[in-house]
């Protein structure tokens, strides 16, 4: 089998950081290689070294058996090596075909300018190798369509397809299965086994164990900065693989489930917000995390957005401590105490050019302003710090922009920044997306803690081992409405993909 | 949608003032409806590409007095005409070049740095002219502003150079390659570099073309009055901005054309015309103005977000 990458005692640092240490790593052709390991191991860090982003401090980068050095990614991908970031980077006001061939440099491999003499676009030519290119990597979109009208997933596969373009031979993908449906998963890994028989070297960096060991062929562990090890996937398994990662067993992945539950909290009676929703009915009692199950558009996260008053319902009644209430927006949901995790941390919960600090407080501002409304900042600092401690948030301080932390911790300082809102309900949407193993555990066990002390969490997530592993009870949702309601042992895989699916 | 908004919105205010005066659609007033905001237009089509990467000139209004005092002064110091057009389109260029240099060596944002072109040209313009009127042009250099072409009645020189422009960049921004690169480095300016687009290079081009284009405009204005002044192109850089947002683009960048800059030029030029012909109060002018910039960037928003899906 023909290594076709292969890096040597790469060493990187930055700002005085040392990321990588002499890490070595090889991929071969027609093999999809997995790279794993917990938040900040440098799995980014070496993928973007591989791919022309950043130069190593020491070390050298093999490609077919010579030394390069890539002087930025454009020159990784002429030279074929691609790789399609966590972050999708389409311009949503042209057409896919113009996406996928736009202009840049390219004197060396493809000739990708799809123009004529004088540099004016060829249509024809352009759509039509945008649809041949497509075929070749079976993907079913129409060149003319403008982005911004696809899906994630959608768009997704062209970044894929625009990288391939470029006759890749080594193709990284940096977590791209992060927003994506079952379907769209199975998809995406038809596509990838495809290419990979075709002949391209595939290097997938995820989090997420089970996907790494269904499709990968080979496991590489990075952790610390040090390459631990590199299995074949048929000689290894989960819990070894975790092993490597954190350096530990990991038992009992999930906290133990609620030892008492009180009387009911919270509950909602026929929410309807049609065509999103209609008829949610459910209770949440104290000390419970309570599941909402389904697949991905049956109605969860619009449901919760309405009772969190980001959106507004058309109908239906909340009742917070036996009392019915309005839920108006965001700020009376909060000041009701209710409040909401959302889904996608960048956009919705975390201001990231601000303050670890100043996230963390960014929604219970009330409780550190004195009389005249100026801020207290001892207070703010105090209240900061103790969260970082509490949720062992890495660097171990809150004066650093929350750009700079990685997934895990970025979900970690969203989570902190709603406790420290003093919650009675919190909706925590997707909480531990995004994140690796030994963070995730945390935060399940905070989940919980939370739950303990009396606040009702209820847990919305497209992980079902999380929602079952979590939950005390679960709410199956099934295209816009409820459409069973499981105690806990009544709820298995089997049974919530019963209820969900027709 | 928003094109075809305005389309209909210019045929309505023309059957409007058409029934007002039944003189309206004449070719006489259609001749002074497009002359009296053809230095609008002009700058507008370069306006629209430097909007389209997300960017903003605000230059242009100083950079038009000054390109007409330029050339008037060249003039009356003895240059051959073209000679003089050639030497103030290179000033302009020049002027856009500072403009966009200034830009990327200290990393200011483009308002800042055209606010700045604005204030020291329109100085200089101040200086140079005592705050005076400059004339006494050779009677051959009204053939651009006031000459018909071919000789056809009404068809001024000068609207159909705004024409050929118009189809040039209007055609160059759909189906150029280099072109298309506003499009990019509007949407997404770090994955276009990364993408290998040049983006220095392709700023460079836009706000040096802004400029020559304002340049441009300034010399058919003169050439329009057969004089030079500080007292023109007052405002004429917010009119262009609004015109350029009215047709559709957005000031963040990434979306834009030609073609809808052209239709909200021609609905702002109309709206003038009318102020004029109806006698109404001018400062109520800036009023209406400033409704219709909002309608459109609102009617704008409203498009693009039911676009999106969820």
């Amino acid at each position: 089998m023909e290594t076709i990458l292969r890096v040597e005692d790469i060493c990187k640092s930055f700002a005085g950081n040392q990321v990588l240490h002499d890490v070595d790593f090889s991929a071969e052709v027609e093999r999809i290689h997995a790279l794993v390991g917990e938040n900040g191991a440098g799995k980014t860090t070496l993928m973007n070294i591989i791919g022309g982003i950043h130069q190593p401090d020491e070390g050298t980068v093999y490609f077919r058996g010579e030394p390069v050095s890539f002087a930025n990614p454009l020159h990784a991908m002429n030279r074929g090596i691609s790789i399609v970031h966590q972050e999708l980077s389409l311009v949503p006001n042209l057409s896919v075909a113009q996406n996928v061939f736009i202009s840049g440099q390219t004197n060396e491999m493809v000739p990708r300018q799809k123009v004529n003499r004088f540099g004016f676009i060829n249509w024809k030519e352009l759509y039509a190798d945008t649809r041949d290119l497509f075929d070749h990597v079976g993907i079913d979109i129409e060149p003319t369509t403008m982005v911004s009208k696809l899906s994630v997933s959608m768009q997704q596969l062209v970044e894929i397809a625009k990288a391939i373009s470029f006759n890749a031979r080594v193709l990284i993908l940096d977590e791209p299965t992060s927003a994506l449906s079952e379907k769209e998963i199975d998809r995406l890994f038809g596509v990838i086994r495809e290419l990979t028989r075709k002949g391209v070297a595939i290097i997938f960096i995820s989090h997420k164990l089970d996907e790494v060991l269904t499709i990968a062929d080979q496991i590489s562990v990075l952790r610390d900065g040090r390459m631990v090890d590199t299995v074949r996937t048929e000689e290894t398994s989960r819990d070894e693989i975790i092993q490597m990662m954190v350096g530990r067993h990991i038992e009992d992945m999930y906290p133990s489930k609620s030892s008492g539950v009180g009387d009911v909290l919270f509950s909602v009676e026929g929410l309807s917000r049609r065509p999103y929703f209609h008829d949610v009915s459910f209770t949440l009692r104290r000390g419970e995390i309570l599941g909402l199950a389904g697949l991905v558009g049956s109605g969860r996260t619009e449901a919760a957005r309405a009772i969190f008053g980001a959106d507004a319902l058309d109908a239906g009644k909340i009742m917070l401590d036996g009392k019915g209430i309005q839920i108006k927006s965001p700020t009376n949901a909060i000041q009701h105490g209710i409040c909401y995790l959302t889904e996608d941390r960048k956009t919705l919960g975390l201001f990231l050019k601000m303050l670890v600090r100043d996230n963390i407080v960014s929604a219970a501002l009330n409780r550190f302003t004195s009389q005249l409304g100026f801020l207290r900042r001892r207070a703010i600092q105090d209240e900061s710090m103790h969260y970082v401690d509490y949720m062992q948030i890495r660097p171990p301080t809150d004066e650093v922009e929350m750009i700079s932390l990685s997934g895990g911790n970025q979900q970690k300082s969203l989570l902190a920044k709603w406790l420290s809102a003093k919650p009675k309900v919190l909706i925590a949407d997707e909480p531990t997306r995004g994140v690796d193993v030994g963070a995730k555990a945390k935060l399940h066990t905070d989940l919980r803690k939370m739950a303990e002390e009396g606040i009702g969490v209820i847990l919305i997530s497209s992980e079902l081992p999380e929602i079952l592993g979590l939950s005390d009870r679960v709410v199956v949702f099934r295209e816009g409405t409820v459409a069973a309601l499981l105690e806990g042992d009544q709820a298995t895989q089997e049974e919530v993909m019963k209820y969900a699916t027709r | 949608m928003q094109q075809v908004a305005l389309m209909v919105l210019c045929v309505v205010l023309a059957l409007g003032m058409q029934s007002q005066f039944p003189k309206y659609l004449n070719l006489d007033n259609v001749e002074i409806v497009l002359a009296n905001s053809i230095g609008d237009g002009i700058m507008a089509l370069g306006m629209t590409i430097v909007m389209i990467t997300g960017g903003i000139d605000i230059s242009v209004a100083a950079v038009l007095q000054f390109t007409a005092i330029l050339v008037g002064m060249l003039m009356n110091a003895g240059a051959p005409i073209p000679a003089a057009i050639v030497v103030t389109l290179i000033a302009a260029a020049a002027i856009g070049w500072i403009n966009v240099t200034l830009m990327r060596i200290f990393n200011v944002h483009p308002f800042i740095v055209t606010l700045a072109t604005l204030l020291t040209l329109r100085g200089v313009n101040i200086v140079i002219t005592d705050a005076g009127t400059v004339t006494g042009f050779p009677q051959q250099f009204s053939a651009i502003g006031r000459g018909y072409f071919a000789g056809v009645d009404h068809l001024r020189n000068s609207v159909v150079l705004f024409a050929v422009l118009a189809v040039i960049t209007g055609y160059a921004l759909k189906n150029h390659r280099f072109f298309q690169e506003a499009y990019f480095i509007g949407g997404n300016r770090r994955s276009a570099r990364m993408s290998g687009i040049k983006v220095e290079r392709f700023l460079v081009f836009t706000y040096v073309l802004n400029a020559v284009l304002a340049g441009v405009a300034g010399i058919v204005i003169s050439s329009q009055y057969m004089a030079a002044s500080i007292s023109f192109g007052q405002n004429a850089e917010l009119r262009t901005i609004t015109a350029v947002a009215v047709g559709g683009a957005s000031l963040s960048g990434g979306t834009g054309t030609i073609v809808g800059t052209v239709l909200g030029w021609l609905f702002l030029a109309m709206v003038r015309n009318a102020f004029n012909m109806t006698g109404v109060n001018t400062y109520w002018q800036d009023v209406v103005i400033g409704v219709v910039l909002a309608i459109a960037v609102f009617f704008g928003e409203y498009l693009k977000r039911r676009q999106v899906t969820r």
